[in-house]
């Protein structure tokens, strides 16, 4: 730091940059430039500072602090203080504090466009060439600088050794099968280079679960066979009662879920509570890399602690007014019970919509093993009978009170991709088409009781199972089993467990499946379009056939309708495109294929998700899109803007 | 005396292998393992699994290895006092558990404590008192406490716990209190939620204890020695005290094996609905997610608590009651 304030001639200079050649090998904190602007810190750390154990706020930010500008986003810059309180049902959902922090590389704004967070800019070339720039100055929650050693650490030691990554570097980081060229340009310089374009690189460092390409290198090389001398480790290993080293660094290491509150990290909060607890405190990030306007370091509150309870008493503790912000394992039918209660206690309900493509859809399995029921799911007319036999009015005015939006499984119209048409393509309820439909196939012979029969004598009822996890899939359910017996159908709704259910699918024992559609339907041209062409055995419509994708046709079917065929096609043309324009028409035609193909028989979307909000707690949007992906569920709201306004908060 | 023991204690050993072999077994038996119910708990929530990433877990945890040779790892370790390793806590088993039992037994003793004191007055009451309105009413009471389902009684509770006293829902201290050290109004507030989990679950326990003492007293009221007693004299209370009542006491007695087990692992229903940090809800997530070791280790513990219970429950009736012999198939 003296060096640089001595204004450096060029003589000076250059020896300071061979100086500075020479010394990146060794260990030592970078040079920062302090951030210049005011910076007002949290009296949180007043005491450490005044003790000097901990610097000063200016010296603890980066030299080129990420500004959020409040008053710029219609919302209200805040002050210091307090404690957001959480509720969660188990002990994994401490990971929701990566999501609520969401901070990434890069990472989705308002507008769903990708920019920089982490990174302080990020730099794109012929869309295969990326040269990630960090920010001078950058420091781990633990003080320790955070430069692209992290980088090299993560790539060399982590994502290419056999015994931390036996399957190689993630997907994200292969383009036409091939990783990248890894370079380090400087201590703040990376460039990942491939021969091919690699458009998922970009979002999936954006993702609600991001792929990180760095970890805390300076705390985990300790634990690392490489770094670390043999007896010390041997040592830790015997301590941790692990097998050996490569568990012990596995198990310290995870980044998403924050359960080893010694790992740096760069989330706006940091654990302090190890495993397990009952209850989770997080405490202010003091080397947080973001600011607002005036110069505050975020995030506002000092503080968010988890409370770890059964995951159905959570809306009535919820009531109880034991949360400051809360919506998960919070459902629509808890509102009026929440609105109610919100008048005897200090909080809000505020009412955002969901993000999926299909909050609840129909899943014909076109790789069940009965050949009479395959062959009939993969009959487009009777996927498309399905669709307009159901009333979808119905569902939405029963159970939704009318609040959803009666759509199928595609876009929703808060994405730049939506398109009315296809949202709309056989989503009227028109039970004679249905049944002019089921005949043209020859379904037309009926029993007594007025069920189409098979040839083979057989009548045309099923089971369609769900996973059992909420009520009002049954209770959705229950509706449409009248709108299928209008047109000759009989089916049995029946819950069981998630796993079981998953498996039954994926043996292909069940017929169809009612899930949600696509868990992110608030698509851009630059998300990868994986949920609409087979590319995982998660996929309920085509198990077999995504789990053939996935595993490079080890396993699994190869697809065997032309449409799918086509899908698969125009997803791998996606993976190695290179301009938006080639990925916004990709993903058009994918669309539309299908909406047209019915694989997926979406029933309602947009439906409402409460959020109980304390009246004391600021800047929380009055509408929003609650999903996984792309919003991390809250976390693109930046809860580390969010403030109390209460007479305690210091200004 | 010492004989019989000590051929108790040998008969302990082939039980427990039975038992360890059996849990193992019955955890094996649905399909999948811990691994994938965790894959498709990420599903659920939208996130990818890695299924390269579910089968190195595997591979780390031994599950590539046939049963038998698990168990046997499992079995091994046991008795070198290693209960084995939790995944979902990434903890040993050992210091989970050990976590909530202080928890688990507190509740524990103030069940057993409450449904003491409630069901031997009334009981005795009411076996004194045989079909007066005193009995009635009482039974009655007993009988609602045992038909009442526990969870709904626990949200009734909780529910007017909290708008009437303020008292938070769910938990044995108030959130506030969480992660601090003991103090008064620590405990103050671990007092003003103990009752709830202590009512409901001794309410079904009260209802049974009051009609078996009842029953054996009555029995015991209509014996000749009783009555002879009474007609030469003896206060009512004495008599009563002198020998029906011990000899009514012998369910109670052997009911003691029973209890061990039960104070370590609680009511789990009801600890579930009141989101209790217990073992009970351990537990029964454990089965769930098929983390087999916490599952089978703790499950382990308390058949090692039940047979340890059962024995010294044998050898107070052996003490209390002369009338049982310890040789009765030998002597015949």
């Amino acid at each position: 730091m003296t060096q640089r304030r001595r204004h450096p001639t060029r003589r000076t200079a250059l020896l300071l940059g061979t100086a500075a050649l020479a010394g990146a090998s060794l260990p030592r904190p970078s040079r920062a430039a302090p951030f210049s602007g005011p910076v007002i810190d949290s009296p949180f750390f007043a005491e450490r500072v005044a003790a000097g154990t901990l610097p000063q706020a200016a010296a603890r930010l980066p030299a080129n602090p990420r500004i959020i500008d409040l008053a710029q986003r219609g919302r209200q810059p805040g002050r210091h203080g307090g404690n957001i309180r959480l509720l969660m049902g188990d002990q994994r959902d401490i990971r929701m504090m990566t999501l609520y922090g969401y901070t990434r590389l890069m990472v989705y704004d308002d507008n769903l466009e990708l920019v920089p967070d982490i990174l302080e800019s990020c730099d794109v070339e012929e869309g295969r060439i990326f040269t990630l720039k960090l920010r001078e100055g950058h420091r781990w929650s633990d003080g320790s600088p955070f430069t692209s050693e992290d980088f090299r650490y993560w790539w060399e030691d982590i994502a290419n050794n056999k015994r931390l990554s036996p399957g190689g570097p993630p997907q994200a980081l292969l383009s036409a099968g091939e990783p990248p060229v890894f370079e380090i340009l400087s201590e703040r310089e990376i460039r990942y280079s491939w021969r091919v374009p690699n458009p998922v690189f970009l979002p999936a460092l954006a993702g609600a679960q991001p792929t990180y390409l760095f970890m805390p290198s300076g705390y985990l090389k300790q634990f690392h066979e490489k770094h670390a001398p043999k007896h010390e480790l041997a040592q830790r290993v015997k301590e941790h009662r692990v097998r050996d080293w490569g568990a012990l660094h596995e198990r310290l290491s995870r980044m998403y879920r924050p359960e080893n509150p010694k790992l740096p990290t760069l989330e706006p909060w940091r654990s302090t509570t190890p495993l397990p607890a009952e209850q989770f405190v997080f405490e202010r990030n003091p080397y947080f890399h973001r600011v607002d306007e005036n110069g505050r370091q975020l995030p506002y509150a000092d503080q968010v602690t988890i409370t770890i309870g059964t995951s159905a008493l959570v809306p009535a503790k919820t009531a109880a007014g034991e949360a400051d912000l809360q919506a998960r394992y919070i459902r629509f039918d808890n509102y009026t019970f929440l609105k109610e209660a919100s008048k005897r206690m200090n909080f809000d309900v505020k009412l955002w919509k969901r993000a999926e493509g299909a909050y609840f859809a129909l899943l014909p399995n076109l790789n069940a093993i009965d050949p009479v029921w395959r062959d009939l799911n993969r009959d487009i007319r009777y996927r498309q009978a399905i669709s307009v036999a159901i009333s979808r009015k119905d569902v939405n005015k029963v159970i939704f009170f009318g609040l959803a939006r009666e759509s199928g499984n595609t876009a929703l119209p808060e994405s730049p991709l939506y398109d009315a048409r296809l949202a709309e393509l056989w989503t009227q309820h028109d039970p004679a088409l249905a049944n002019r439909l089921l005949d043209e196939i020859g379904l037309t012979k009926r029993d007594d009781d007025g069920i189409r029969l098979f040839p083979d004598g057989r009548r045309l009822e099923f089971t369609i199972e769900t996973a059992g996890e909420s009520t009002e899939e049954t209770d959705i359910l229950d509706l449409l089993k009248q709108d299928f017996i209008d047109v000759g159908i009989k089916i049995y709704p029946r819950s069981t467990q998630r796993d079981v259910f998953r498996r039954r699918i994926l043996a292909g024992q069940t017929v169809m499946s009612a899930w949600a559609g696509m868990d992110n339907a608030l698509v851009t041209s630059d998300m990868e379009p994986d949920a609409l062409a087979p590319t995982s055995s998660a996929q309920f419509q085509w198990p077999r056939w995504g789990q053939f994708i996935e595993s490079g046709g080890r396993e699994g079917e190869r697809p065997a309708l032309a449409e799918v065929n086509e899908l698969v096609r125009l997803y791998e043309e996606w993976r190695v495109s290179s301009t938006r324009d080639q990925r916004r028409a990709i993903w058009h035609k994918m669309l539309a294929i299908n909406a047209e193909q019915l694989f997926t028989i979406g029933v309602i979307n947009s439906t409402l998700q409460p959020i109980v909000v304390s009246n004391d707690l600021r800047n929380v949007p009055e509408k929003g899109l609650y999903s996984f992906e792309p919003g991390a569920f809250i976390g693109r709201y930046m809860p580390d803007t969010f403030w109390f306004d209460r007479p305690e908060t210091k200004a | 005396m010492i004989r019989y023991i000590l051929k108790r204690i040998l008969i302990m050993i082939p039980t427990l292998i039975v038992t360890s072999a059996l849990i193992f077994t019955v955890i094996n038996l649905p399909e999948g393992d811990y691994f994938e119910t965790l894959a498709a708990e990420m599903q659920a929530q939208g996130e990818k699994a890695d299924m390269s990433r579910i089968e190195f877990l595997k591979k780390e945890y031994g599950f590539d290895k046939p049963p038998v040779e698990r168990y046997v790892r499992w079995v091994a370790g046991l008795l070198q006092g290693d209960m084995g390793y939790s995944f979902e806590y990434q903890r040993p088993v050992r210091e989970i558990v050990g976590d909530r039992l202080i928890l688990t037994m507190m509740v524990s003793f103030a069940t057993i404590i409450f449904t003491w004191v409630v069901a031997f007055p009334i009981g005795i009451y009411s076996a004194t008192h045989q079909y007066s309105w005193g009995d009635y009413g009482l039974t009655f009471l007993g009988l609602v406490g045992l038909a009442v389902p526990h969870f709904l009684l626990a949200l009734v509770f909780m529910y007017f716990a909290n708008i009437w006293f303020g008292t938070s829902i769910g938990g044995l201290v108030d959130p506030a209190y969480l992660n601090q050290p003991m103090s008064w109004a620590k405990l103050k507030s671990v007092l003003e939620h103990l009752w709830i989990p202590v009512i409901i679950i001794g309410a079904g326990g009260t209802a049974g204890m009051i009609r078996a003492l009842r029953a054996n007293l009555l029995d015991e009221l209509q014996k000749q020695y009783y009555v002879t007693a009474r007609a030469k004299g003896l206060p009512p209370g004495k008599a009563l005290r002198k020998y029906p009542l011990r000899m009514s006491l012998n369910f109670f007695i052997s009911d003691i094996g029973d209890i061990l087990p039960s104070i370590v692992s609680g009511a789990e229903v009801v600890a579930i609905v009141l989101s209790l940090q217990t073992t009970g809800p351990l537990l029964i997530r454990a089965l769930q997610s098929q983390d087999m070791y916490l599952a089978g280790s703790f499950l382990m513990f308390l058949s090692f608590l039940t047979v340890i219970g059962v024995l010294i429950s044998d050898i107070a009736l052996a003490i209390l009651d002369p009338r049982i012999r310890l040789q009765g198939a030998a002597t015949k």
